[in-house]
């Protein structure tokens, strides 16, 4: 009998830094003054600023959670709540400072906006420090610039919308978020307007300690469609970073919006992040997550689905290798008649990791004929790792539907002595049965992120039979 | 037809300063705006916090627990993460007395 495989993390492979290249680096600790100076930097309007010092208030007022991952390490007054990376934010690759835009290069992101995306937005540290759109979209009245950009350009549109969805009260990580946010994406596509290329914006963490706030807001008007593509690395160190995001998405009536993450944090980052969705009437929301990297993730993208016949998805993925925990999963609010939810839930424990499944559904008395159908399914690679499912369902009314389905599995002996004696070496029959067992997600990215998750799956993978 | 209950003093009511009753069954929140008196459930329909511990702006009471919004004249949620009414009762006042209605 064969010995059963296991997984081995190679080194990751995300993880060289730079050096510091910041022009603007705020020491550690949060105080009164970091959020007046962020602010003060931006050139903020007043009610900007008194949202922010709100919001720290309320990040003071709130204590830990006590659930979830272990974030007893994580020490607030540690971190960098702001690191200016370059003195202006480029248009053409020229005008990205040399340092950072050998990073991107690294991690191929020109290439890829060459290839096949809409426009392109490029975080590093606290800042976008390059942007760009393609001019027909920009001509159908497409809005992708940075958050910060479209508060100074947009306030009536943005200040409509911002914190409405998630406000700072939500949890502790939405109030600091609120308070010391910096960068992110805004996205507005107009009515009837089709968005058929992705949008895709990239965060990158350089600096040790660094805390990334980024924010992001995306409204699509009725009967429009948009997709949003996000990817995260950091480099290597031994102390903790954070990467706190909100994400706030408001998908109006028959309009449909996909919202992409694949997220490959280094080992040493915090990934705690609020995000949720409001589909209106007949409009149509998807979560596609993958959680690949962190130290540890806490990330439940939500769909508040308040109009009748709303449809509400999540897809995702979670690997946990050594010291990672992944406690994941989705909440789907069924406030109408005739809404629908799907929620995919596929995660892989390896080497010790955790995974958790954490979510939600709840259907209001308001919510007949609403239908979900969640599917939790988690792959064990050896006996010292954990997955634990928690799902909660909450339902007020009699005329609703519910389906819930939970598998945990090893890598069968059957199905790899199956491929193994079709001459498949062991490795590759583990490789093949993972690949197998995500495909469901993988299938959803777009082309290209597809081929560079199974990648990323494979690396991860290397060396693993021993 | 409910009954109206005896809940507070005029004396006890501050201006703009919610005012919890507790109740045998569910507390109530009380409020006084304008002159005119308003009466909710205390516990937000989200997650339960008690909203005499929130802030009061014009009409809207913040729940202190997740940021959830809700006119006090009419139980509506008018913010995320609330999403469901909560209930409202009629309130009167007679002397120094005020009263609620309850069913």
């Amino acid at each position: 009998m064969a010995s059963k495989p296991t997984m081995v993390n190679e080194e990751y492979q995300y993880g060289f830094n730079d050096g510091d290249v910041s022009v603007l680096k705020f020491a550690q600790g949060l105080r009164r003054e970091t959020v007046e100076e962020i602010s003060r930097i931006k050139k903020e309007p007043k009610w900007m600023l008194d949202f922010r010092l709100h919001s720290l208030d309320v990040f003071y007022k709130k204590s830990m959670q006590h659930w979830g991952a272990d974030l007893s390490q994580l020490d607030f007054e540690k971190i960098v709540y702001y690191v200016r990376p370059s003195e202006n934010q480029g248009r053409t690759w020229e005008d990205v400072p040399k340092a950072i835009k050998d990073t991107f290069e690294r991690l191929g992101i020109p290439e890829a906006e060459k290839k096949f995306l809409a426009g392109v937005s490029a975080q590093y540290e606290s800042e976008v420090v390059y942007h760009s759109i393609h001019k027909d979209l920009q001509d159908k009245g497409i809005i992708f610039t940075d958050t910060d950009s479209a508060l100074r350009e947009y306030p009536e549109l943005f200040r409509e919308y911002f914190g409405t969805v998630v406000p700072p009260e939500d949890n502790k990580f939405a109030a600091l978020n609120s308070a010391v946010w910096s960068g992110g994406s805004f996205v507005y596509i107009p009515k009837g307007v089709s968005c058929d290329i992705p949008l895709q914006a990239y965060f990158r963490i350089n600096s040790e300690n660094m805390g990334q706030f980024e924010r992001t807001l995306i409204i699509a008007e009725d009967n429009s469609f948009g997709h949003y593509v996000e990817g995260c690395t950091a480099p290597s160190y031994n102390s903790e970073s954070l990467h706190s995001a909100v994400v706030e998405i408001l998908v109006k009536e028959g309009a449909r919006m996909r919202y992409t993450t694949v997220q490959n944090w280094a080992s040493n980052v915090y990934n705690l992040v609020t995000k949720r969705a409001v589909a209106y009437k007949n409009a149509t929301m998807e979560w596609v997550d993958g959680n690949i990297g962190s130290k540890a993730t806490m990330k439940y993208p939500s769909v508040y689905l308040m109009g009748e016949g709303a449809r509400g998805s999540v897809l995702s993925i979670a690997v946990a290798g050594h010291n990672q925990h992944q406690d994941t999963g989705a909440k789907m609010v069924h406030m109408a008649p005739n809404t629908t939810s799907t929620i995919v839930s596929k995660s892989i424990s390896q080497h010790g990791g955790k995974t958790t499944y954490r979510g939600l559904v709840h259907f209001d008395k308001s919510a007949i004929g609403a239908k979900s159908n969640v599917k939790c399914d988690t792959l064990l690679m050896d006996n010292e790792s954990v997955n634990d499912t928690v799902p909660y369902t909450e339902v007020e009314t009699s005329q609703a539907e519910m389906e819930h389905e939970a598998t945990v599995t090893k890598v069968s002996e059957e199905q790899l002595f199956y491929l193994t004696a079709r001459g498949l070496t062991e490795e590759e029959a583990t490789r093949l049965i993972i690949l197998g067992f995500i495909e469901p997600f993988t299938r959803e990215l777009p082309m290209e992120f597809a081929v560079e998750m199974n990648r990323l799956i494979k690396f991860e993978m290397e060396g693993a039979i021993g | 037809m409910g009954k109206w209950v005896r809940v507070a003093s005029v004396e006890e009511i501050l201006p703009r300063q919610p005012f919890l009753v507790a109740m045998e069954d569910d507390d109530i929140a009380l409020y006084w705006i304008n002159g005119e008196y308003f009466a909710t459930d205390d516990l937000c329909s989200h997650a339960e916090a008690s909203l005499v511990e929130g802030d009061l702006e014009g009409y809207t009471i913040h729940c202190p627990r997740h940021g959830g919004q809700f006119d006090v004249r009419t139980g509506e949620a008018r913010h995320f993460p609330a999403y469901a009414p909560i209930r409202t009762f009629p309130v009167k006042r007679e002397g120094r007395d005020i009263f609620i209605e309850i069913d």
